[in-house]
């Protein structure tokens, strides 16, 4: 090694020594924000555009044109939400310098919002702009344990995690249990939304309410899983993407969501959402501000459009989740009777009898177990 | 038995073709079917309505033109960049000529993966919004090294003499530079060029990590995958392919007729030299 | 003196914008990245900077499987890649002819469609009640319980597929280049076809052939595109398990670690080649003519 090399070697050291001394002196880029929770005060009439974030597939496309029209706002639409984890990666590291990548409304489901809201990510909503949310929002959302007074959130839609079954191929599917059934080998799924899965399994093997159960109960369920990924019973941990693979036949039975079932059916009519015997998961997707929102007087007329009854209606019919609209059963009855029955969006009682709010895992593990089932994703 | 051994070879060759073209036969004969959902899976009937309806879905057409648009800037920058750089090394002497093949080499043969992950880390430790901008950079960083590549190689086989010839009628470098070199290297350049292009348009990994909340085409199409891609998708990508080897057809034939016409000029025993002039012509030598 | 000066800064002047590019905005998020790796903490607990070595090892006991398995993918399509290309790329070298330019066109093209929508294809091609997986079942290499999708088999065919035209172009290039004459020469000498094959044009293509191996082996090691499309995750490759820790857990310890001991191993292969066969000749560099 000559001279000449070493002397290369050296400068290179150096320079890495130097930059690794500048990196001590700072941090990884801000966590959370800190300072007071803003309210997104609405000033005078919306004007302007707006952009929201929302999970595909979840509005039909006569909506958001006739908002525009309504209310002279141009909308940029965009439905990137694939997975609540990946659009907080996406977001994230602007969020910590309190800009929204253009954002002024996003659509998360209520772990993360509440997340999003701890880490000083969210803005408040200003009460009195959203008259038609306060008074036609359904009672049984208004008190949600993240969110009591709802100040931060207004749900979307909220749905139901259960069995999402191809009749024809899978006829006996009832249970959760009935997923892990060697016949089914190699043609079933289980969804990556850790909160859906795994509370699900728990509660197919006797534990009745997921939010109590401890740690070890979670990390119970993530081996069960383990171990019907390994042998090959299950062969995808998946978001969205599962949806396909029932198209193509290539999956039988998923834990999957309600108005998915649905949607499917246009291309095979023997899909359909089954309730499971130990029940299901209940959870909503909520319309949130974010903070340094370029346009909150839009995102609110946006809120009061959605929760007026005749526009909810026809999101309804198309995504058939439960709608968290009151008012809106009377005008399906009237125009899509059978849709006026569904239990996928208006459940009764005893149709949710069994099921659970979707839980949290205890605070002080939840690392540990998020990476448990993370690694179910990746087969190690 | 004979007629085997001798066409073995291009029979495999001939299979393998068609083993290649088989997903864009696939994708191609799918952009005519009518399916009943949302899904594009099982053959449902014959339409050339989503054909009618290509530019229909303006999420679509967004990450279209945005992707178009990033490939534009890319090729113009990398081109530039790396025309400079592989002029430099092929024509001059520096020190550090190691150092900088090294620099060259090394993104090219990096996964993607880890270039993507690194240039996020960079950027959220920066606390920079990753957008357009951000992608921009990154896709003149990875095409920089291709355009190099291909330049270099056109270079190399430059006849030096061309611009001996000019200087020796008094051009000034400048000059020299614009009427002669540049033209001579043009099909260098425009090949580099379209390479980053391919390159840059087609890049999915790189993107998916800095492109932040900006959507190109592979990263819509990825989005569109989790929940069933719309015929239009393959309306699109069979545009692209078509268009794309309608441009290469073009160039081949306007290069075969180049060849063509060099080679009916008198004084010709070789073929077209590099330069696409007559070897006999610079046979001919000045000093 | 200044006429001296202005042509000796010509290549610098030349190089520097390239490589000040290159330099910014790839070697240094690589020392970025390496910094990331040897942070501790999270999101919630704020992240500090402990020299924390453990996050390395501990990326590669919790994941040598995905490491082995990605090499393993990797090394298996890239096989498959040469058996493919080599003689494809000898068809069009030496037996083509005047369609020589078309049948590059047809290597080529297809990679003008996206990679995506490629790998997406092949997902229907392959599905359990696809034309692939009935014909492989009717004449018994499947039972008939089981399926191309989402096993190892359909990865690697897929990394095989989308990687072949890196394999076919540098054997190509180095195929074509070749003097004939020297087999005419080796005829002469009284070999058959096969030595001459063997002693004269493989070695001359043995640059091709390295340069395919190298172009094709790094790319696909670090993949994860084919994975997630055609493989369950039972078959997640290290790219994959980047790609999750820094998109969905964001990990980003471990995920720099990860990508960093990825790398290692890919320079270490990289530097070796370069002792090999020089870098000027990975370049194909000639000296300057002036």
């Amino acid at each position: 090694m000559g001279s000449r090399t070493s002397k290369r070697l050296i400068t290179a050291l150096a320079m890495l020594v130097a930059s690794l001394a500048l990196a001590a002196c700072s941090d990884l880029g801000a966590g959370g924000l800190d300072g007071p929770v803003q309210t997104a005060q609405a000033n005078g009439k919306a004007t302007g555009d707006i952009t929201i974030s929302n999970w595909p597939a979840y509005i039909d496309k006569n909506t958001v044109p006739e908002f525009e029209e309504e209310s002279g706002l141009s909308v940029e639409y965009i439905e990137d939400v694939n997975d609540n984890n990946e659009i907080f990666s996406k977001l994230q590291p602007t969020l910590a310098n309190g800009d929204p990548a253009g954002r002024s409304m996003v659509v998360v489901t209520d772990w993360m919002a509440k997340k999003m809201y701890d880490l000083g990510y969210l803005q408040n909503f200003d009460k009195n702009a959203i008259p038609e949310v306060n008074k036609n929002m359904l009672p049984s959302l208004q008190h949600p344990s993240f969110d009591p007074e709802r100040q931060f959130s207004a749900p979307w839609q909220s749905g139901m995690t259960g069995l999402v079954v191809n009749t024809a191929e899978a006829p006996d599917v009832k249970s959760i249990n009935d997923l892990f059934d060697p016949q089914y080998h190699g043609r079933v799924t289980v969804l990556s939304e850790m909160r859906d899965t795994v509370p699900l399994v728990m509660k197919a093997s006797g534990i009745e309410d997921p939010s109590k159960a401890p740690a070890e109960d979670w990390l119970a369920a993530i081996d069960k899983l383990s171990g019907a990924i390994e042998s090959g019973q299950i062969v995808g941990v998946v978001g969205n993407s599962y949806i396909n693979d029932m198209a193509r036949g290539d999956v039988v039975a998923a834990i999957g969501w309600s108005g998915d079932a649905v949607q499917l059916q246009a291309d095979n009519p023997d899909i359909q959402f089954v309730m499971p015997e130990q029940g299901c998961i209940i959870w909503s997707d909520n319309m949130v501000i974010p903070v340094g929102a370029p346009n909150p007087e839009a995102a609110y007329a946006f809120m009061n459009y959605v929760y007026t009854p005749q526009n909810q209606a026809q999101i309804a019919i198309y995504n058939n989740y439960t709608t968290p609209v009151t008012g809106v059963k009377p005008i399906l009855e009237k125009t899509d009777p059978e849709l006026a029955k569904s239990q996928l969006i208006f459940p009764s009682e005893k149709y949710q009898e069994n099921c659970s709010p979707q839980p949290d895992p205890p605070k002080l593990q939840t690392a540990e177990i998020e990476r448990a089932f993370e690694a179910l994703q990746t087969g190690g | 038995m004979q007629w085997l051994r001798r066409n073995g070879v291009m029979i495999f060759g001939a299979l393998v073709i068609a083993y290649m073209l088989i997903p864009i036969a696939v994708i191609a004969l799918f952009s005519f079917n009518d399916p009943e959902g949302k899904f594009n899976f099982t053959w449902n009937g014959f339409t050339l309505d989503h054909w009618g309806s290509a530019f229909s879905i303006p999420d679509l057409n967004d990450a279209l033109l945005t992707s178009i648009e990033l490939a534009a800037l890319t090729t113009i920058i990398a081109t530039i960049l790396g025309t400079m750089i592989a002029m430099a090394l092929v024509r001059h002497q520096f020190h550090g000529r190691k150092a900088a093949n090294l620099l060259i080499v090394i993104p090219m043969t990096s996964p993607e993966v880890v270039i993507g992950a690194a240039l996020l880390s960079m950027f959220v430790y920066a606390q920079v919004t990753t957008g357009f901008v951000t992608l921009l950079i990154a896709h003149v960083m990875f095409c920089i090294s291709f355009v190099v590549v291909v330049v270099r190689s056109r270079l190399i086989g430059f006849d030096r003499r061309l611009e001996e010839a000019a200087r020796d009628l008094g051009a000034d470098g400048w000059t020299t530079l614009r009427t002669v070199t540049l033209p001579l290297l043009a099909p260098g350049l425009v090949a580099a060029g379209m390479l980053a292009f391919a390159l840059s348009l087609d890049d999915f990994v790189i993107s998916n990590f800095n492109s932040g909340t900006t959507v190109t085409f592979p990263l819509y199409i990825f989005g569109a995958a989790q929940r069933g891609i719309p015929v239009e998708v393959n309306v699109l990508a069979t545009m692209i392919f078509g268009l794309t080897v309608l441009a290469m057809i073009a160039t081949l034939v306007q290069q075969t007729r180049a060849e063509k016409l060099a080679s009916v000029r008198p004084d010709d025993d070789a073929d077209a030299g590099f330069g696409g002039v007559p070897a006999s012509r610079t046979a001919a030598g000045t000093t | 003196m200044k006429a001296w000066a202005q042509k000796r800064g010509i290549p610098y002047f030349l190089l520097l914008p390239g490589l000040a590019w290159l330099t910014i905005f790839f070697v240094l998020p690589m020392i970025f990245m390496f910094t990331v790796s040897l942070y501790e903490g999270s999101l919630d607990t704020t992240y500090e900077f402990t020299w924390h070595w453990a996050n390395y090892s501990d990326a590669l006991s919790q994941f040598d499987t995905q490491f082995v398995r990605s090499f393993l993918y990797a090394g298996i399509a890239t096989m498959l890649c040469l058996l493919i290309a080599y003689p494809l790329s000898y068809a069009i070298a030496f037996k083509a002819g005047r369609w020589q330019s078309v049948l590059l066109l047809a290597v080529i093209a297809p990679f003008f469609t996206t990679y995506l929508i490629r790998t997406y294809a092949w997902q229907t091609i392959l599905s359990n009640d696809g034309v692939v997986v009935d014909f492989f079942q009717s004449i018994g290499i499947l039972n008939s319980d089981q399926y191309l999708l989402k096993t190892p088999a359909a990865v690697i065919a897929g990394l095989t597929y989308n990687f072949l035209p890196f394999m076919i172009l540098p054997i190509y290039a180095s195929l074509e280049q070749m003097d004939q004459r020297l087999i005419e020469a080796a005829r002469d000498l009284y070999s058959s076809s096969r030595t001459a094959f063997l002693k004269v044009t493989l070695p001359i293509s043995a640059p091709g052939v390295f340069a395919g191996v190298l172009l094709t082996f790094i790319p696909a090691v670090g993949d994860y595109v084919n994975a997630s499309f055609l493989g369950s995750s039972q078959q997640a490759m290290i790219g994959n398990v980047i790609q999750g820790a820094f998109l969905r857990t964001k990990d980003y310890q471990i995920a720099s670690a990860l990508s960093f001991i990825l790398m290692a191993m890919i320079v270490v292969a990289v530097f070796v080649y370069i002792r090999f066969a020089g870098s000027e000749s990975l370049m194909g560099d000639e000296e300057a003519t002036t």
